[in-house]
């Protein structure tokens, strides 16, 4: 499975008056693509603070003090502003808690639903285009391609380009057909119900899409027996037969496969080459040798700025100066610009931010050095003062706040692994196999893709029928009718799914819900959760699913972290969580919702989550633990592995830790369910 | 009246006006609830349970049917009865038309109708009596009591202990004419956050409830409140902090404590945990659990969270859209949910099981298609002890079937 998006040792901060609140405390995790995570906990254990990290909202006193997130070859911390406004809603998309606040109560919720897609259609257009001819472009330029296959590719990017052209008007038209078929069925109904009003208002729509159907690449719709069917009805009669008669017709004619346009733009354009197969054969024939070609050259180069790597390592183990290490990372990043395969679609993370690593760790290594003395100084005037104030016998309210220095140390190591990281990587992949074919491949289906986004053309009205496919594809009735009303209108559940249409409405790559039934009740959580599993299915999504309540991520999640106080306490696929649960804290989790089957008291979890202003030295949960040992208090436990896919942090796992079962409530309740599912 | 029920609500109606039409929030219900139990109330967002909640203590002037509290008539609407009156005043004047015109003798039927409006009148004119004066009546009774209390004391008293006894009578005596019946019924409010006011002190947020029943002893009224403090799990020195100081959980405990130091007989919890943590939330139910078997409490359930309605309560009556369509015991409606909203509901509900969660299929609910009710309206009927579904003569049959091939 391809990892869709990566955080790794993120940790953020937030800067408030009483000091500084470590919210999120170094967590890792991937996301795989067609899958969904699950994040779990309480309020404040950091879930949501990631999450934004994640799409660039954070507050704005928030410190983002480490870590990376990797999106399609990119680190999203190091994004600016505007980059990160192309990329929310079109690529990562966000379900936020409370409906009501994250509509805009004085826009129409048609205009909402279609501002995004009419966005999207604009930018994509050129940035797609841009995107096509860089491939082209760095495919001509490989070494062995010739004159004749230059040609080729020219003759490809025009075909393509009319292709995707042929395709737009035979959807439109096939749209309308839809469309129209979709009233027909309404009618039917209607006439099943003998409702005068209904059929008026069918009739005069199924008219207006029918007429609009007509193409050359569906030959039923210009044919006589559907014209005269049409011609009927226009002039009164409005008998149930003559629908019945229509709906058979589109059925047919959408049920049969559309033509192969390809073959279709290209044998207009009357070249020189025979047959599409065969040019499609040769074009694919060529880009694998100009792949081949271009990977050939990089590997190379690749071999080149290893030896460069491996000084610089040595160059860096050394004490700091600030002249010759800016020298050398602008060195690095100029070496590593070489070596990425231009033609290479998939992008690969390690690469490509390994220059912008690099760049951010020297800066920040030289503004620590500078800050960090200034930062101590303040630190110990305050614990002086405060010490004075405690030898005058007052006792104040207040406390230091620890000192806000950057480790050094630690920005030293990130950057020694971040190389040490691009070596390996270089390593395994000159040890695999270069399969050239694969590459072809992955390369035309990448240029068709872009070509599509190039001519697509979305204009006001058709922006409208998609926001109504998408109305209804989210279960909204009569959707026509809330396509013009105000968000405050309608209601809850209702807004939920608007929320949710809206972030589909630019076909997002990742979907993040931020506890997006929490405000919701049973019935309509329910529907909401079939919802996102319908179309995380339909449309290939990587959904981040954040949320309390353990019972409901059941349902949808592939696999859970469970956090607490900003850290990872477990990790595993769902049925090993609800299943095997590792940590005392999933335990408590478990035990604290009842189920339909519980009586007696419930397993109340005691206090409340620790202060991140000081955070506790040991684990964070120890005191809220019956099962805390001693070392609990101490040192914070690590990650250990229970399974290929499950992990846990806490010091029960040790094997040196007493042996200790999991609560019998959990147990009974987990035999049950065993039980009900043999059944 | 039965002596074990506690609160019993006949006939309610709740309507509001929207515009120029009226959006009935709730529509005839009936139900009551026995002293010691709980009673839960379940239904999905907008069907009108919080307003049923709120009548009851009420927040609103109902708009027809009666409640009783401890067999006290406490609230009561008088649309039903107006429109009954109108009818009947204008079946009169038909009956005299068609005399006149007849020529027959009806003076029998028209002093029929007479007595029958004479009726109505009266009954109107006791429900608005009522409505108004329960706690007026409760509050003279008291007064009675009190003074039944202190007259022999008084007469046999020295003449020493005469002054204080005197004093303490006439703090009884105030106390008891500022007492309302509607007191023993307080109410949990669903959001801590809105429901405390920001600007007072925990301890006079705790405290305001006595201090409107007219008690000025401080020492006393502190004392309350710390014990109060202490009974919901908090500690005497947060009485003097502000309700933002406080988390989620420590928030709705004031909420709790405020509620029960009027010493009330009846708690209405308007989903007390909905906003709450699922960590928290397991301490509030315990909480409430524990309360009330303490100060032997009967609560009012009110929450969309099925499996936590089902672990709290011993009865349940499911609502949907102002109407009560089934109403057992909790055990009994979750092993035969007879009404296809209920079992519509009771198969939404997620469990923290991944296996049993992938085959589990909702079943929706379609009203329209679910029930034929041109030929006979439904109504409540009562299928199997203690268990009433809303239905037609038709599915009446029909569950009863289905109940016995179940039993």
């Amino acid at each position: 499975m391809n990892k869709k998006l990566e955080v790794k040792d993120l940790r953020i901060s937030f800067r408030t008056a009483n000091g500084k609140v470590q919210a999120v405390r170094d967590i890792s995790f991937e996301l795989y693509e067609n899958e969904t995570l699950a994040i779990v906990g309480e309020s404040g254990s950091g879930k949501s603070v990631t999450t934004r990290a994640i799409l660039g909202i954070s507050a704005l006193n928030a410190i983002i003090e480490n870590g990376e997130i990797l999106y399609d070859g990119d680190d999203l911390l190091k994004y600016t502003e505007n980059e990160f406004q192309k990329m929310r809603g079109d690529k990562i998309a966000m379900i936020f808690q409370d409906p009501m606040s994250s509509l805009n109560p004085i826009v129409k919720v048609g205009k909402q639903l279609t501002e995004a897609m009419l966005l999207k259609s604009r930018s994509g257009k050129k940035e797609a285009r841009r995107d096509f001819f860089r491939i082209l472009r760095a495919l001509q330029s490989a070494a062995s391609v010739g004159t004749k296959e230059k040609e080729l590719f020219r003759i490809f990017a025009v075909t393509e380009k009319r292709a995707t052209k042929l395709e737009n008007v035979y959807k439109q038209a096939r749209e309308n057909a839809e469309e129209a078929l979709s009233r027909v069925d309404n009618l039917l109904v209607a006439f099943e119900k003998k409702e005068a009003t209904l059929i008026q208002r069918e009739c005069s729509g199924i008219l207006r899409y029918a007429g609009a159907c007509e193409n050359r690449f569906l030959p039923l719709f210009s044919s006589e027996e559907f014209k005269n069917i049409l011609q009927l009805i226009k002039s009164g009669q409005r008998e149930k037969e003559n629908f019945t008669k229509l709906s058979e017709l589109f059925n047919d004619q959408l049920e049969k496969p559309a033509p192969d346009f390809f073959a279709l733009a290209f044998f207009e354009l009357r070249s020189y080459e025979q047959t599409t197969d065969a040019f499609e054969s040769k074009l694919s024939e060529t880009v694998a040798a100009a792949a081949k070609d271009s990977h050939e050259m990089r590997t190379e180069k690749r071999e080149a700025f290893c030896r460069v790597l491996r000084q610089a390592q040595e160059n860096l183990a050394k004490e700091w100066d600030k002249g010759p290490i800016y020298a050398l990372s602008r060195e690095l990043s100029k070496g590593i610009k070489e070596c990425i395969d231009p033609v290479c679609v998939e992008k690969d993370s390690t690469e490509y931010t390994f220059a912008g690593c690099i760049h951010t760790c020297c800066e920040r290594y030289f503004l620590a050095k500078k800050k960090n003395a200034a930062e101590l100084k303040k630190f110990e005037k305050r614990t002086k003062r405060r010490n004075k104030l405690i030898a005058k016998g007052k006792t104040p309210e207040w406390n230091v706040p620890p000192a806000a220095t950057y480790e050094t140390a630690l920005l030293k190591k990130r950057m020694l692994e971040a190389i040490s990281a691009l070596l390996q990587f270089y390593e395994k992949e000159k040890a695999a196999p270069f399969d050239s074919q694969k590459r072809a491949e992955s390369i035309v289906a990448y240029l068709k893709n872009k070509a599509s986004q190039t001519t697509v053309r979305l204009n006001k009205n058709a922006a409208k029928r998609r926001a109504i496919r998408l109305l209804n594809e989210v279960g909204i009735p009569e959707p026509e009718k809330r396509y013009a009303q105000y968000p405050f209108q309608l209601s809850g559940g209702q807004r939920q799914r608007i929320v949710i249409a809206i972030a589909l409405s630019a076909d997002p790559d990742v979907l993040i819900c931020d506890e997006p039934t929490t405000a919701l009740d049973v019935t309509i959580q329910a529907q909401i959760l079939e919802l996102i599993n319908k179309i995380k299915r339909e449309r290939n999504l990587s959904v981040i699913f954040i949320t309390h309540d353990l019972g409901v991520v059941a349902n949808i999640a592939d696999r859970i972290a469970v956090m607490y106080a900003g850290k990872i306490v477990e990790y595993g696929k769902s049925e090993e969580i609800f299943y095997s649960p590792a940590h005392p804290y999933t335990w408590a989790l478990l035990s604290s919702v009842p189920d339909l089957e519980s009586s007696g008291k419930l397993e109340a979890i005691p206090g409340t989550p620790p202060n991140m202003i000081y955070p506790p030295q040991g684990d964070a949960f120890a005191e809220r633990n019956r099962y805390a040992m001693e070392i609990d208090f101490k040192e914070q436990p690590p990650m250990f592995r229970i399974t290929e896919t499950h992990y846990a942090a806490t010091w029960l796992l040790h094997p040196l830790a007493p042996k200790v079962e999991i609560p019998q409530a959990i147990k009974d309740r987990i035999r049950r369910m065993k039980e009900g599912n043999m059944r | 009246m039965n002596d074990d029920i506690l609160l019993n609500v006949e006939n309610l109606c709740q309507y509001f006006k929207s515009g120029s039409s009226e959006l009935k929030a709730v529509d005839n219900i009936s139900f009551s609830v026995r002293k010691g139990e709980v009673f839960g109330l379940v239904g999905e967002s907008g069907c009108g349970k919080t307003t049923t909640g709120r009548s009851v203590i009420r927040l609103y002037n109902i708009t027809s049917g009666n409640i009783y509290f401890k067999g006290t008539r406490i609230a009561a609407g008088t649309r039903a009865l107006e429109e009954e009156y109108k009818r009947a005043r204008l079946e009169r004047e038909h009956m005299l038309s068609r005399a006149r015109k007849e020529g027959t003798d009806v003076t029998d039927c028209v002093r029929k109708a007479d007595a029958e409006l004479e009726r109505l009148h009266e009954e109107i004119k006791a429900a608005k009596a009522d409505n108004k004066h329960c706690n007026k009546q409760y509050a003279e009774e008291e007064i009675r009591r009190v003074r039944q209390y202190f007259s022999p004391l008084l007469t046999a008293c020295t003449e020493e202990e005469r002054d204080t006894l005197e004093k303490k009578y006439k703090e009884a005596l105030r106390v008891a004419s500022k007492e309302r019946i509607t007191n023993k019924i307080q109410m949990i409010f669903q959001d801590p956050i809105a429901s405390l006011n920001p600007r007072m002190t925990v301890r006079d947020i705790i405290a305001e409830g006595l201090i409107i029943k007219g008690i000025r002893d401080k020492k006393y009224i502190d004392e309350q409140v710390y014990k109060m403090l202490d009974l919901v799990g908090l500690s005497p020195e947060h009485s003097g902090r502000y309700p933002h100081e406080f988390s989620g959980g420590q928030r709705q405990r004031i909420g709790i404590a405020r509620a029960i130091i009027m010493q009330p007989e009846l708690i209405i919890a308007d989903e007390p945990i909905s906003a709450l943590d699922v960590s928290i939330q397991a301490q509030i139910i315990n909480l409430i659990n524990d309360l009330r078997n303490e100060l032997e409490l009967t609560v009012l359930f009110i929450a969309h969270d099925l499996s936590v309605v089902k672990y709290f309560s011993d009865r349940i009556a499911v609502m949907y859209y102002g109407k009560i369509v089934e109403l057992a015991g909790s055990d009994e409606l979750f092993r035969h949910p007879l009404h296809p909203y209920t079992r519509s509901l009771l198969s939404a509900i997620p469990l923290p099981d991944p296996v049993y969660e992938k085959k589990r299929k909702r079943i929706p609910y379609k009203p329209l298609l679910a029930h034929d009710y041109s030929t006979e309206p439904p109504c409540f009927r009562e299928i199997c002890d203690g268990h009433f579904v809303l239905c037609n003569g038709a599915e009446y049959s029909e569950y009863r079937k289905r109940i016995e091939g179940k039993a």
